[in-house]
């Protein structure tokens, strides 16, 4: 070994000895934690390792950036390669992939070659888009483009420095065994005629340039958002927001466990470890923002702002709390974080992530709509930040927007989130010949079908006629079924949205409690919001049901050719279905909606708005903003209203009743006579009779 | 300050009543309880006064069955600092009765303060209060719609038909707390779960005769369903007919 | 034969309504029972006597005059002591007040005072043997409780216009009297009277609302429905949602489940489809009026009476018949 490959090595361990001790520094920190089981299912984890992260599913979403980042990020997993060949190299001279059979060798010659090159051509488009087409979402929560630039240019570096070690090396020795790179190869011609010391001195001067950088690089990373390079893969590996399991579905909160008096975050010490992980994650891309219904109307929420505020906080407090008292835990460990100064350590103590990062306003809303983990490439889940957030205001500090109050005090009295009798529940059935639950048990009769109606079709004047044409479906198909009439009750969605777990939880355990009474097995709805939260979150209270979606429910029956329907073409219609977050992101029915539509009315023009499916965007009323105030900025429903206007569509349709309303109220205020229907309601109006 | 606050359980009002077999009662199947509103604002009203103005003991009475430590409890998760509650069968239609088991009760508390709801919401008679206040020989201030407390003196505002009084009073005294007055506060978690282990007393409510007796419950007549009077402004003159002759509200 | 003894409450050296409504219930008891007396205790600043004949006209045989300068506004327990002073000495079978603010708060003190119980709000009342039975709605007037009241006196609030005060003219004997305890020792006293008027009534208060929605179209026309409220002259304005939301009116006249909850004697829900959100905070109004051009509009659900039309249309010739009838009274 000659002296420099010694210093080499010392070099190196050195440098990978100091990124190990920030990789495990910050590992520490998510000691501070609480708990989070997310072992379960490695298979599915895997798969959404495969395709989320390897495969860049999420990335490539974005038509722009997405491949841009991709040829970057395979560039980077396929040049590693090279790397390790150049770093084991220099250490030990002898070492070299060459022992690999030649056509092997001379793949990965050729793909070094190919990727640096197209990464290097990525970069530069990284680096116009930054600095000339200023993309929207990369601004805003106060970011800088420093860190990102930066990088950039250090991975540029990478590429330019590597392909001047292999075009120098070449160019000395025309027959290296690297001769397979073409790009080295041809860079190299014109380099042969100098002379072969020049070509040797620059050659070790930009190897070592190239391996030092490499180096920086690894420790730059802890220090910056890139961080994502290491922290995404495990990130997404444990991320629920793919699966395993129902997405969406909100963590359970024990009530009942013993010595616990700390409900819900208002600090990071009382998040989860997962939650804290994503702070690492979180590279400012602001997927996540540039979706938001409530950042798109101009509202103060940034689902990337309570991510990096996640961050900064961790980076903040958890070197305290840990007794990191390493001169390099006071600095700015990772990017963005919030470095206000020489505050004392009593002064970080006394503050928390609630209200002195993360305002109150800006967690009332949050619609729940999903559309910011749906688009986020690394497996963040917001809602889990902004829900445990709403759950330490409601059940630690009863904070809310004063407006939410009666909807509380409702749902606990009524059992409905509007002061309504229970005892008028089932009114809208009147004279329908529709029994319920207590009346066909007592006839010792059971039906096929649950239907569960929920309060707006109990109590809404215009989700009632969604109510009375559903039930029309149901008895036209001969569909034995049920209501529950008075014994129904909320099933709680409204409260957990808001943070109000022990609301929720005493109205789910009183419905489950009816449901194990009735020995009901499937269960039929047409709101979204009782259909998820039935189907996929009462299991967590012991309610195991099959929940199925009345658009789903009513496509079959049509399939079957249980419905009898008008034969003719009817009416010449170009319609617009707006598609629910809580059935469509949440549950992903996107499909059986509009074949329903489609089977009701064959000729009928479905158009798409411009933001549909899985990108389609929220009506403004989740999580409970059915029930607050909409101050700030333009109200949510007006926008989609005018999005889904825009299709020039002579009817809307929505299979939600929440996104009747509000889209209903929408079209209202654009002056605009645009009818709202209800799938349901298409269908039965061609109801052969 | 030390505070009483005397609050009732009433049933939520949002229900259709049936009247029981008895035909004296409301048929309590189905029925959910809370404490009366007003009684909801005269526990906040309290809380606030003891919050802003330093320490003091708020303390929450309720007469009646060992149901009515539901409420208690609910008082005590709102802020309250113990209850105490005067055990009886029932809770008796005589309210001066009510205001004697009451008055034996504050009497000796050293209260400053002593808080009623302006009215029960169910039997809504408005009686309690005053007739504890004269019972217990304190000034009375009755609905009020604001309330100061300084140097041992109050002043509130008292709402009546189409004008205001503005009344002073000297402390101890005995205030029924009225629309305008701060909603009852919504208990957290944290406060329900302190609330078990606050003190709730029970004793036996020292009860009166009763001079006044409920005779019978009934349903006032349905009211008639809504109809569509006409179109245009053609209609509105039988609208104001019907609003004149019909629903005697012109 | 049995004497009643009824309180004519007065305000600013002027009888209130309710005075005469006491009296008128006193007058009916009294005849029932067989022709007794009716006694009714006027108290006030000096001059108040002058009053005295006015309660003669609805049937008061005697009016106990306690004039006295510390009886300028209400002084409750010199009002307390004194009416209770009166009431035992003589020997009333019922003693009637209001259930106005002043009756609710005087009436209580009274019956503690004398040891006896009464009934709050009635709207009807008669004796019947020793008792008296009265009935009074209760549960925010979902039942009608019928009460029996075995004490002597009988002491009862009657609920302001359940019973028209009827003419039973009679020439009233004046008796004089003095206040029983001094009104300057009252615990509690009046410092200032803030007399209603020109102030606006609070959509909470209102026993009329007329309420806006988007149906009026623009800011603009809310004019229309100031107009019609003024025309009740004693209705407040409210307003939906949405139209708050668009900065048509502020934020504190919204009326629904996130804005204020009423239930006034009369709702005028104009250009307002109904939406849940509205109809949350004012279903439980006595009397429903819905004006909106869609007949299939869910506010015609809730409604007592309807009409399907341009409410733009509607609103003047509404505001013009609202009008007249009340000039005619």
């Amino acid at each position: 070994m000659r002296t420099e490959n010694a210093v080499f090595l010392l070099v190196l361990l050195l440098a990978v000895g100091f990124f190990s001790y920030n990789v495990q520094r910050l590992l520490g920190y998510l000691s501070i934690a609480l708990p989070d089981d997310r072992g379960g299912h490695p298979l599915v984890r895997l798969k959404n390792v495969i395709t989320v992260a390897f495969l860049q599913k999420k990335i490539l979403r974005d038509p722009v950036a997405g491949p841009m980042h991709a040829l970057i990020f395979w560039g980077f997993v396929v040049l590693t390669a090279g790397t390790a060949e150049l770093l084991l190299n220099g250490s030990f001279p002898a070492f070299s992939f060459a022992f690999l059979p030649a056509s092997l060798y001379g793949f990965y010659s050729v793909s070094q070659d190919l990727f640096g090159a197209l990464v290097l051509g990525a970069i530069a488009f990284a680096f116009y888009r930054r600095l000339v087409l200023h993309p929207e979402r990369l601004e805003g929560d106060n970011l800088g483009h420093s860190d990102a630039l930066l990088i950039l240019g250090a991975i540029g570096g990478l590429m330019v420095t590597m392909f001047a070690v292999n075009a120098l090396e070449l160019a000395r020795d025309p027959d290296s065994i690297i001769r397979a790179k073409p790009l080295s190869l041809a860079l190299s011609m014109p380099l042969r005629a100098l002379p072969a010391g020049l070509l040797t001195g620059a050659h070790a001067l930009f190897w070592w340039t190239h391996a030092l950088l490499v180096l920086a690089f690894l420790n730059y990373l802890p220090y910056s958002k890139h961080l994502h390079i290491v922290s995404s893969i495990p990130n997404v590996y444990f991320s629920n927001s793919q699966g395993p399991g129902p997405k969406g579905v909100l963590r359970f909160l024990d009530l009942e466990a013993e010595n616990v008096e700390q409900f819900g975050a208002a600090d990071v010490d009382q998040m989860t470890w997962k939650d804290l992980l994503d702070g690492y994650t979180c590279t400012e891309c602001g997927r996540c923002t540039a979706v938001c219904p409530a950042h798109l109307t101009g509202k103060v929420l940034s689902p990337r702002k309570i991510i990096i505020d996640t961050r900064r906080r961790l980076m903040e407090k958890a070197p305290l709390l840990v007794g990191d008292r390493s001169e390099l835990a006071h600095h700015a460990l990772v990017h963005g974080e919030g470095d206000e100064g020489a505050r004392t350590a009593t002064e970080i103590l006394e503050h928390r992530l609630l209200d002195n990062f993360i305002t109150e306003e800006e967690l009332w809303q949050c619609t729940t709509c999903r559309a910011c983990i749906q688009e986020c490439p690394v497996g963040i889940e917001h809602l889990d930040h902004i829900v445990d957030m709403r759950r330490n205001l409601v059940l630690m500090e009863s904070r809310f927007p004063p407006e939410v109050l009666p909807t509380f005090e409702s749902l606990e009295r009524n059992g409905s989130p509007w002061a309504f009798r229970p005892d008028d529940r089932a009114k809208w059935a009147d004279g329908l010949d529709i029994p319920t639950m207590a009346e066909l048990v007592e006839r010792g009769e059971s039906p096929e079908i649950l239907f569960w109606v929920g309060c707006m079709g109990s109590f809404d004047d215009r989700s009632k006629k969604i109510s009375v044409a559903f039930a029309r479906i149901l008895q036209a198909a001969g569909v034995p079924f049920a209501i529950l009439g008075q014994e129904e009750s909320c099933n709680g969605d409204p409260a957990r949205r808001m943070g109000n777990e022990y609301l929720y939880q005493t109205l789910a355990k009183q419905n489950i409690e009816t449901l194990t009474r009735y020995d009901v097995k499937t269960i039929v709805t047409f709101c979204p919001h009782c259909f998820h939260q039935i189907g996929n979150e009462y299991p967590q209270l012991g309610g195991n049901y099959e929940v199925i979606h009345h658009s789903t429910y009513i496509e079959r029956l049509l399939e079957a050719g249980r419905v009898p329907l008008d034969t003719d073409d009817g009416k010449v219609l170009t319609m617009a279905y707006h598609d629910s977050c809580y059935l469509g992101r949440y549950n992903d029915v996107y499909d059986a909606p509009r074949e329903t539509l489609r089977r009701a009315l064959p000729i009928v023009t479905l158009v798409e708005p411009e933001r549909t499916r899985d990108r389609g965007m929220c009506c403004g009323a989740g999580g409970g903003r059915m029930f607050m105030e909409e101050t700030q900025g333009k109200r949510i429903n007006i926008e989609r209203a005018e999005q889904l206007l825009a299709t020039g569509a002579d009817m809307l349709a929505v299979a939600c009743p929440f996104c009747m309303t509000m889209i209903s109220d929408g079209v209202k205020a654009k002056d605009s006579d645009v009818p709202v229907f209800d799938i349901s309601e298409v269908v039965a109006s061609r109801l052969r009779t | 300050m030390k505070i009483a606050v005397c609050i009732k359980r009433v049933p939520d009002m949002e229900t259709r009543f049936k009247i029981a077999a008895s035909g004296t009662a409301v048929d309590e199947a189905g029925l959910k309880y809370d404490m009366s509103d007003f009684d909801g604002y005269a526990v906040e009203t309290a809380l606030q006064l003891n919050e802003k103005q330093g320490p003091g003991e708020t303390v929450v009475i309720s007469l009646g069955p060992d149901v009515v430590q539901e409420q208690l409890r609910k008082a005590l998760s709102m802020g309250a600092d113990r209850a105490v509650q005067l055990k009886a069968d029932r809770v008796p239609t005589d309210g001066l009765s009510i205001a004697g088991a009451l008055a034996a009760e504050l009497k000796d508390g050293g209260y400053d303060l002593i808080f009623f709801g302006r009215q029960a919401v169910d039997s809504a008679n408005a009686t309690v209060g005053p007739m504890t206040a004269e019972l217990l020989g304190l000034p009375c201030a009755t609905a009020v719609s604001t309330l100061d407390i300084a140097n041992g003196r109050g002043t509130a505002r008292r709402d009546l038909e189409g004008a205001a009084e503005i009344v002073e009073f000297a402390l101890p005294a005995v205030v029924t707390i009225d629309e305008g007055m701060p909603r009852a506060r919504y208990p957290s978690l944290k406060g329900i779960m302190a609330a078990k282990k606050k003190p709730l007393e029970v004793k036996p409510a020292q009860l009166g005769a009763e001079s006044l007796t409920l005779e019978k419950m009934e349903l006032p007549p349905e009211r008639a369903a809504g109809r569509i009077v006409g179109e245009g402004p053609g209609a509105v003159p039988e609208l104001v007919r019907l609003l004149h002759t019909e629903a005697k509200v012109l | 034969m049995a004497n009643i003894f009824a309180f004519a409450e007065s305000r600013g050296g002027a009888l209130r309504r309710v005075a005469f409504e006491t009296v008128s219930a006193a007058r009916a008891l009294a005849d029932a029972s067989g022709g007794g007396e009716v006694h009714a205790l006027l108290a006030g600043a000096a001059g108040v006597a002058a009053l005295a004949a006015e309660l003669g006209k609805y049937g008061a045989d005697v009016v106990i005059v306690v004039e006295h300068a510390g009886l300028a506004n209400t002084n409750v327990e010199a009002l307390a002591a004194t009416a209770a002073e009166r009431i035992k000495s003589g020997g009333y079978r019922a003693a009637i007040f209001s259930a106005s603010a002043q009756g609710r708060d005087l009436a209580p003190r009274v019956a503690a005072k004398l040891g006896v119980s009464m009934a709050g709000d009635v709207t009807t009342l008669e004796l019947a043997g020793d008792a008296l039975v009265v009935t009074h709605p209760a549960y925010a007037g979902k039942v009608i409780a019928t009460l029996k009241l075995t004490g002597s006196p009988a002491i009862v609030t009657l609920r302001p216009g359940a019973r028209a005060a009827v003419e039973a003219a009679r020439e009233a004997r004046v008796e004089s009297a003095q206040p029983v305890s001094d009104p300057a020792a009252s615990k509690l006293v009046v410092k200032e009277m803030v007399v209603g008027g020109g102030a606006k009534l609070d959509i909470g208060d209102a026993p009329v609302i007329v309420s806006g929605g988007r149906g009026l179209k623009s800011a603009e026309n809310f004019k229309l429905v100031e107009d019609l409220a003024a025309a009740f002259g004693n209705a407040a304005v409210g307003a939906t949602r949405a139209v708050t939301d668009d900065g048509w009116r502020p934020h504190s006249d919204q009326i629904g489940q996130t804005g204020r909850q009423v239930s006034p004697e009369l709702y005028v829900a104009l250009g307002i489809s109904g939406a849940i959100q509205h109809v949350a905070g004012m279903r439980n109004s006595r009397t429903i009026v819905a004006i909106n051009k869609d007949k299939d509009a869910p506010i015609f659900k809730v409604a007592d009476y309807g009409i399907v039309g341009d409410v733009i249309e509607i609103l003047p010739v509404l505001t013009a018949a609202v009008k007249e009838a009340r000039s005619k009274g």
